[in-house]
Order: C-alpha cells, then structure tokens, then sequence
C-alpha cells in the first residue's frame, strides 16, 4: 500500500471530523421551511469555507460545510480510459440507488465523481463517527474495488482473446 | 415576464451579503500595491533565513501576518508559495518539534497554509502537505492527550485548528 | 475513582432537543426532537410519562420551566410559543399563545429571572421580549432588531431582570437592554451601562476567528459574559475592566455553557463531554474534561496485527480507534443548572441528541483535580532522569509512550502501583517502551 494513502485519508478523517458539526437550523429565506444551507447557499454567513484535501492532482476531496449540512465530493483515481470508464460506470450505479445509501447525492459536484450530502437529521440518526468511517470505509473501498474490476476485465478479455484465436490454430 | 426572475431575496435588507460579511471579518481592505510589497519583502527574507538555515525563524516570519481579503489574489499565491518553499525545505524529522514551538495562533495560520496548498495539487507536493498536517494535529500538545479528571487517558485529536481554518473567513 | 458517578436517564424516544426542570426537579419537560413537549414526573421510581403538551406544529426548539410561577414556556419552528399553565383543578395544562410577530422559525425561550417576561430568540432576525397584557388578557412580544443580521441562537437572562445577553449567527455576541415601560423598575447602575431604554446595545463582541456564537452566559454577578463560538472558542468579557479573553481550544465546538461559580465554567457541545474551563489568576484556561470517560482496555496487537492492519487497511491501530468513550454519545445541546444557587451550582443536567439526559455533580471536580495533581508528581518522577522532556509535561498533557529502562520501571510501579497501570509493549534491549495508562 502506499504511504501517502494513509496521511490522506488520515487527513480527511480528522476534516470529516471537524466539519460535522451540525445543528437544526431552519431557513431564514423561506418560512417553515428547513433545507441543507450548503444546497441553497442562499444565507452566506451560515456557509464554511470550503477546503480540499488532495493526495495527487487526481484524487482529492472537496468539503464544503454549513450550519445544518456538509458537502463531501470524492474524486477518484483515475489512470487511464478504462479506470475512467469503470469509476463512471460504478459511480453510476451507486448514485441511481442513492435512496439507500441515505447519505449519497444524486448528482456529484462538477470535478468530482462522486458526492455525499449529510444534514443534521443524519448526523441524529447516525453516530456521527460511524458515518465518518462510511466515508473513510467508502474511499479505501472504491480504488480497491475499480482495480479490482479492472483486473476481471483484463482477464476475461484475455480468455475471450483466446478462445477466438483459438479457433485459428 | 421578466419579474418573475426578479431574485426576490436578494432584496431583502437585513440580509448579510457577502461584501458585508468580508468588512465585518476582515477589516477594511488594505491597498494591493501595499500589501504585495510586504509580501515580497517577507519572501526574500524567508529565503534569506532559509540559507542560513534558520528553519523556525523562517517558518513563523512566513506565517506572519498573512494578506487576507478577496481583492489581494496575487499577494496570496504569492505568499502562498513563500510558505511552501519553507514546508518543503524542512526535513520530515525536524516537523514535529517546529510545530510544538509554533503559537496557536501561528498554528492556526499554518493549517490553513495546508489546506491552500492542498487546493492546488498541480503546483504543491501533497505528500508533504498531508505529513506535515498530520504532525500539526498530533503535537498539538492540548490535543496529543488530555487527562480527564478520572485521570484516565482520553485521546483527542485536534480538530479545533482544523474547524478554525473552516470557520475564518480571513482566508489565505 | 470514588467521586459520585453522573446519573444517566436514557428515554430511548430519538434525540432531545432540549430540556427543563420544575422547581424541586419532580418533573421534567422534555422534547424528542418532534412538535410535542412530554413532561415527566419523578415519584422516586424513575421518570414516567405524566402529560404531553401537544400544541405546535413543527419541532420544538427550546423550552423553559418558570420556578416560582409554574409556568412552562415553549417556542418552535412553527414561529409560535405558547405559555403553560396548569389548571389545578383538572390537573390539566393550558396553553396561551404568544404574540410574537415574527415570521421566521422562534429558536430559543427564556424566562427572565422575575418571570414576568420572557425572550424568544428567532430566525428573523430579531429577539421577541414578551410581556402580559393585562387589559387584552395575553402576551405580547416586542422586538430587539437592530443590529442583528442574522438568526439569534442563544439567550441569557442577566440576573437584574433587564440586561439580556444573545448569540448570533453573525458572529456577534451582544447585550441589549429588554426594559419594558411598567413593568420593569429602573436598574441600579452596572458595568453595561447606567441608562437603559429598550434595545440599547451595551456591547457587542466577537471571538476573533470567525463562527456562529452558539451560547452565551452572564456570571452569577452578571458582571461579565461567557460565549463559545463555532471556532471552539470560550471568550469572556468583563466591560468593568475592559478585559476580553478568548480561550483556543483543540476540541470541537460547545453549544452550550452555564457558569459553575465566579471562578468556573462549563461547556458541552460536539465533543459529547462537558468541559471545564477556569479562571486561573487573571487568565482563563481550559482545565479539563469533567467526563469521567471509560476507556476500554488496550487488547494490545502483535507487530505482525499491527502490520496487517496498516497494510490491508491504510489504517494505524491508533486512528483506527473511533469509539466515543463519554457517558454522551453524540452531540450535547443543552446544559442546564439542574441543583445550587447560581452563584454556587451543585449539580447540572446535559441532554443530547444521543437520547440521554445526564446529571452531574459538580463536587466531583475538586476532587478530580486533587487526583490528577497525584498524577502530576507521578509523571514527573518518570521524566527525573530525562531532564530534556521533563518541561513538557504540565497538568493536563501525558505523553504516552515514554523509554525507561527495566529498574527505572521497577522504582515507578513499586511507587504507585495503585495509580499506575502499565502495560509493557515489548522492547530489546535493558530499554522498554512503555505506555502509562494513568
């Protein structure tokens, strides 16, 4: 395993940390209603400064914080086109069943391939370490994962490579 | 109808634009020219202490006084990589005991270097920046471990610097 | 430890938003995070359930239970508060509703120290002081308006009954005079000022790194004002001297705050623990954690597990270790004095969105700190012949892993053996590596 993948997620363990601290705020905009500040971005003095953590210019995480709700976009290894294809293809199929991941968004954040939004009804739901792990869990999990689905590839191609060649012989 | 885009909640007066917000937090905006100066001059004088090899004199001068303000994006990346040249000068052995002797408040200024120099991966050695992110949460001395009244050891972390860098918007 | 252990009352119905108790602490309001208000009653056996105040439509944010009068208020994102009276003869409660003319979300409600107004803090931007109308039979609010600019989160009664102090999303916290015409009399003169019409500002402060103020507290004398921000800062003003001191700290933010006595304070917010800040000599400190926490035993990994894990994982043994060790086991939003006087408080309840409502005793602190002092000498005589790391340590900090050789290991144990526990992590040499685990 690398040595900068530890620091890294070290890194946003300890921001993930940091920035969830959230409470029920509701609107100031609109009446009755409560929605994650960080989406509307309509009350600037409730919005954090961004930051990104980043490992290489390829993977890095962009947390945007709030009062009541926290952004976090993951952008993941990608070498090259079929790591491309498979972190799309993957990231996909996650975001189509965001419903139950709970914490998933449906759209990621433009640059990024996937992001997560977490409001202050997750974070009473949830053990707020325990959804830090998820995000941890989840970042370990993805570049292991598309390698590994990268590899299954190759491998079939490979068989399939053969048995049509095989043909010829 | 174009009334119907009118933004509606933009007019609302009580409201904290993002203007108002900067002059509350900043300060007044100091003139460009006055600050790049000062900049310039830190810079070489950073570099001066870094040929002598006074690495901690040369990493809290950097630290000192940083231009904060939207207006003043030059004097930042400039300072910005001031910084860096002094992160990346410093040998990983030497990164804990400069941060012990950093103040808070130069810790402070120094977590949010990191994060400005993690923003831009093309340009700064993440690897460098993360380890030195990890000293800076580690040798807080506060947060290494704190001893309850129980006296039993309750490790923490140190994430106040980190939500600090978060909630000032006296960015760099 | 022999210091009193903090009681814990778990209702196990979701978060609480937030709490109060009636004057002998035999009932309890309480709100699970929902648009009703449950109130408990104590008759030795543990709470049990006794009426539900069912009047709002949307989450109740805060709630307050008057002494003396008997009253409960309650306010909620429906931007409405009522005032509670029970009925004796049906043993019924009775809601008023309150005026307050506000149109945002009402975040928090206290009475004032003569319980004959109370203050509703709001997402509009303004405070709403209310006051009884005689003639028309209800409650109405005025408002405090200039110079907020954003939702107020916090309140805090100054104790002559005019002075209120608030917390805002602007990174402000100010003191404004609520003097209503009638029913207040003049107040004697103090260090916010001497003349006080309604809505006079009598100061206003920031903690200097920017975030939300999310509490705010006068002193017992009321002669200055404690707040936290969302930077994990404790600052206290005193305008008598001028002085205003902000305390940095490594935790995460608190979100609420009461004073212990003149000398003492305490805050609880994200980091799931009450923590004690003192005043020592001039200054203001951070002292310690008040959470007695309960740290499982270290199962202790081979270097080979150790490897492993590091390896297969990405991950130390250290940072992998992410249970919460508090009694609280997620945010505390409300801290309340639950037994004292305020100049001398005894005992103080925490609720929190992990469902528990916890009492603590606040004896235990002298007793802690005359611990931890034991400790201190301990530590010390483990540094004697490491004179270079000696200096590090102060009250408050322990380095865990410190070298010692065999006999020097011996002369420690043989020393205290009571106190110290120590688990001897394998080493070459006459040299071991040892973690002290006070």
């Amino acid at each position: 395993m690398s040595n900068t993948l530890r620091p890294y997620l070290n890194a946003v363990r300890q921001t993930l940390k940091a920035a969830m601290c959230l409470e029920n705020f509701s609107s100031q905009v609109a009446e009755r209603h409560n929605k994650p500040e960080v989406e509307t971005g309509t009350s600037k003095e409730v919005l954090l400064n961004p930051v990104i953590i980043s490992r290489n210019d390829k993977e890095r995480v962009l947390i945007e914080t709030s009062v009541n709700s926290l952004r976090v976009s993951i952008a993941i290894k990608q070498a090259d086109e079929i790591e491309r294809i498979l972190a799309h293809k993957f990231t996909r199929f996650l975001t189509q069943r965001a419903e139950s991941f709970v914490i998933l968004r449906r759209k990621p954040i433009e640059g990024y391939d996937i992001s997560f939004l977490i409001t202050n009804s997750h974070a009473e739901q949830m053990y707020k370490h325990k959804l830090v792990d998820f995000i941890i869990q989840f970042m370990e999990e993805v570049d292991k994962e598309i390698s590994e689905m990268k590899l299954s590839l190759n491998a079939r191609a490979r068989i399939v490579s053969e048995s049509y060649l095989s043909q010829f012989n | 109808m174009a009334f119907r885009k009118i933004d509606i909640d933009a007019l609302e007066e009580d409201a904290l634009g993002q203007d108002e917000l900067d002059f509350q937090e900043i300060g007044e905006p100091r003139p460009p020219h006055e600050v790049e100066d000062e900049v310039n001059s830190r810079s070489q004088e950073v570099r001066f202490l870094l040929q002598r090899g006074n690495a901690a004199g040369a990493l809290s001068s950097a630290l000192n006084n940083p231009p904060y303000g939207r207006h003043l994006e030059a004097a930042k990346a400039r300072n910005t990589q001031t910084v860096m040249e002094v992160l990346n000068s410093i040998k990983v052995a030497d990164v804990a005991q400069l941060v012990k002797n950093l103040t808070f408040e130069e810790q402070d200024v120094l977590m949010k270097y990191l994060y400005a120099g993690m923003a831009a991966p093309e340009q700064n050695n993440s690897g460098v920046l993360l380890a030195w992110h990890e000293k800076v949460i580690d040798t807080n001395p506060n947060s290494r471990a704190s001893l309850d009244l129980s006296g039993r050891l309750s490790e923490i972390a140190g994430p106040g610097c980190i939500i600090r860098v978060i909630t000032d918007r006296r960015t760099v | 430890m022999s210091a009193e252990l903090p009681i814990v009352n778990e209702f196990n119905q979701g978060p609480i938003s937030c709490h109060a108790f009636n004057h002998d602490r035999s009932e309890l309001a309480v709100c699970f995070n929902t648009n009703v208000v449950s109130v408990f009653r104590n008759a030795g056996a543990g709470w049990t359930l006794a009426w539900t105040l069912a009047e709002h439509d949307k989450p109740v944010t805060s709630v307050d239970w008057a002494p003396k009068s008997n009253r409960i208020v309650t306010c909620s994102q429906d931007r409405n508060a009522y005032v509670w009276t029970l009925d004796s003869s049906l043993q019924q409660w009775k809601p008023t509703l309150v005026l307050l003319r506000i149109n945002r979300a009402a975040t928090f409600v206290r009475w004032s120290p003569q319980e004959d107004k109370f203050a509703v803090a709001s997402g509009s931007r303004c405070i709403s002081v209310c006051y009884f109308e005689e003639d028309n039979d209800w409650w109405v609010g005025k408002h405090i308006k200039k110079p907020i600019r954003s939702t107020v989160l916090s309140l805090d009664w100054h104790p002559n009954n005019v002075l209120l102090a608030a917390g805002c999303a602007d990174m402000k916290a100010r003191v404004f005079s609520a003097f209503i015409k009638g029913i207040d009399k003049k107040p004697a003169p103090s260090p916010w000022g001497e003349k006080l019409p309604f809505n006079t500002v009598c100061g206003e402060f920031s903690n200097g790194t920017g975030g939300w103020i999310h509490s705010v507290a006068f002193s017992p004398d009321g002669d200055s004002l404690a707040f936290t921000g969302h930077d994990s800062t404790m600052t206290v003003v005193s305008p008598a001297t001028g002085s205003v001191q902000s305390v940095r700290t490594p935790y995460l933010p608190y979100l609420s705050t009461i004073w212990l006595n003149e000398n003492q304070i305490v805050a609880a917010g994200y980091d799931c623990a009450p923590h004690l800040f003192e005043l020592k000599g001039e200054l203001w400190d951070f002292s310690s954690s008040l959470d007695a926490a309960v740290k499982k035993v270290d199962v202790g990994f081979t270097a080979r597990d150790t490897f492993r894990r590091m390896d297969s994982r990405a991950q130390s043994t250290t940072t992998n270790d992410t249970e919460v060790h508090t009694h609280h086991q997620n945010t505390i939003n409300s801290t309340r004095v639950f037994a004292g006087t305020r100049e001398h408080v005894e005992q103080y309840s925490t609720s929190g969105v992990d469902g528990k409502l916890i009492i603590w005793s606040t004896d235990n602190i002298a007793k802690g700190l005359a611990n931890m002092h034991l400790k201190t000498g301990l530590v010390d005589c483990i540094y004697e012949n490491d004179m270079s790391r000696k200096g590090d340590f102060k009250p408050g900090y322990v380095a865990t892993k410190v070298d010692l050789s065999a006999r020097e290991l011996d002369k420690v144990l043989a020393e205290d053996v009571e106190v110290c526990k120590m688990g001897v992590r394998g080493g070459a040499g006459d040299k071991e590596s040892v973690s002290i685990d006070l």
